[in-house]
């Protein structure tokens, strides 16, 4: 055992924590260091010392003062409680939930219809799907007068954009129009 | 009173807790001038000790219901005591630290308490309690604390450990330093 680790074991010592072993090894220390058996006596009585201070007593009036206080605590209004709504939905009130209903399902639809991937409205111009390599068009190309030549005219002069046409061309209108003077 | 001796702390803090205010009484009958003999020798102030226990008194009134059976009462009435009481102190330090500074240069006579010996005045046990209270305040807070709770109010490791929230290792270390910083300090008391 050390300077250091007898200083350390002194409280131990006179608190009677240590083991037999480690008692054994700090009293051994202590009979060998008369300076070191000094310091646990002085630090002994020192503790004998504060032990013996006067006991300190509260004044005759703390009962007293102490029932005044707990009165004036009892009659102290008791903390303001904040009324909260009765319903609420989410957190807000019907009304104020209304109309964050109505913005969200506002945006939804704003969103919706801004997204790529929406259906284009019908005005919009369609991509190119023609053919690019082979064959000219056919409403560009200089047609010959041959038994179709109104057709083909009405055709060419409709807006080149007008995506409607070759629909018009594949209705098979059969039985369903019939011409003012038609003899079938 | 005599026949609520047989209580224990905790049976009657219980008892006050279910709305029996005798038992209140008797809790801070048992307590005043344990706490009051901690508290002084902690902030050094009569005046002042006799405040903070009637606070920790009220505490103990208002806030009855956050007593829980776990620790003992010793432990938890000792640290509202303890917490209130170096509140206290810093709240005293600040202020001393304010009043000097808003001083002027010739404004500056003030008294420091004195602990030098007044044979003529005072007893010899009177001379050493007053050395000793003066060596006990120079300790840090830490210590201090640790000190009062262990060799004044003789309460053991385990418990003041609980009532200054460190581990029992830290407290056995800061007792012993405590102990030799005490020492040094009332090496000419003999």
């Amino acid at each position: 055992m050390d300077r250091y680790q007898f200083e350390d074991a002194i409280s131990a010592y006179l608190d009677n924590e240590l083991t037999l072993s480690e008692r054994k090894a700090f009293e051994d220390f202590m009979n060998v260091n008369s300076e070191g058996k000094h310091l646990v006596d002085s630090i002994r009585a020192n503790m004998t010392s504060i032990k013996n201070l006067s006991d300190i007593k509260a004044s005759n009036s703390f009962m007293p003062n102490l029932h005044k206080r707990i009165e004036f605590e009892k009659k102290r209004p008791s903390k303001k409680i904040v009324n909260r709504p009765s319903k609420t939905l989410f957190g807000f009130t019907p009304l104020y939930a209304s109309i964050m209903t109505v913005l969200i399902i506002s945006f939804v639809t704003v969103g919706v219809n801004l997204w790529p991937g929406a259906q284009a409205p019908a005005n919009t111009i369609p991509a190119y799907t023609g053919n690019i390599s082979g064959a000219p068009n056919k409403t560009l190309d200089h047609p010959t007068i041959d038994a179709n030549q109104d057709a083909i005219l009405a055709e060419a002069e409709t807006d080149s954009a007008d995506t409607t046409i070759q629909k018009k061309k594949n209705f098979k209108l059969g039985n369903q129009v019939k011409f003012v003077k038609d003899q079938r | 009173m005599d026949n609520q001796i047989r209580y224990t702390d905790e049976e009657l803090i219980a008892r006050f807790q279910k709305g029996d205010e005798q038992a209140y009484t008797e809790l801070v009958i048992r307590y005043r001038d344990k706490l009051m003999t901690f508290v002084f020798r902690f902030v050094n102030d009569m005046e002042q000790a006799e405040d903070i226990i009637q606070d920790t008194m009220l505490k103990l009134y208002t806030h009855k219901h956050y007593y829980r059976n776990i620790a003992k009462f010793s432990t938890w009435i000792y640290t509202i005591a303890g917490n209130l009481a170096k509140t206290e102190l810093r709240k005293k330090k600040t202020r001393k630290v304010t009043n000097i500074s808003q001083m002027g240069p010739e404004d500056r006579d003030y008294e420091l308490p004195s602990v030098a010996p007044e044979t003529d005045e005072v007893v010899q046990s009177e001379y050493i309690e007053k050395k000793i209270q003066a060596a006990i305040q120079n300790l840090p807070l830490h210590f201090r604390t640790v000190t009062i709770l262990r060799d004044i109010q003789e309460l053991s490791y385990e418990e003041i450990s609980k009532i200054v929230e460190v581990p029992l290792g830290t407290v056995k270390s800061r007792i012993n330093r405590a102990r030799l910083q005490l020492q040094n300090e009332l090496k000419d008391l003999k």
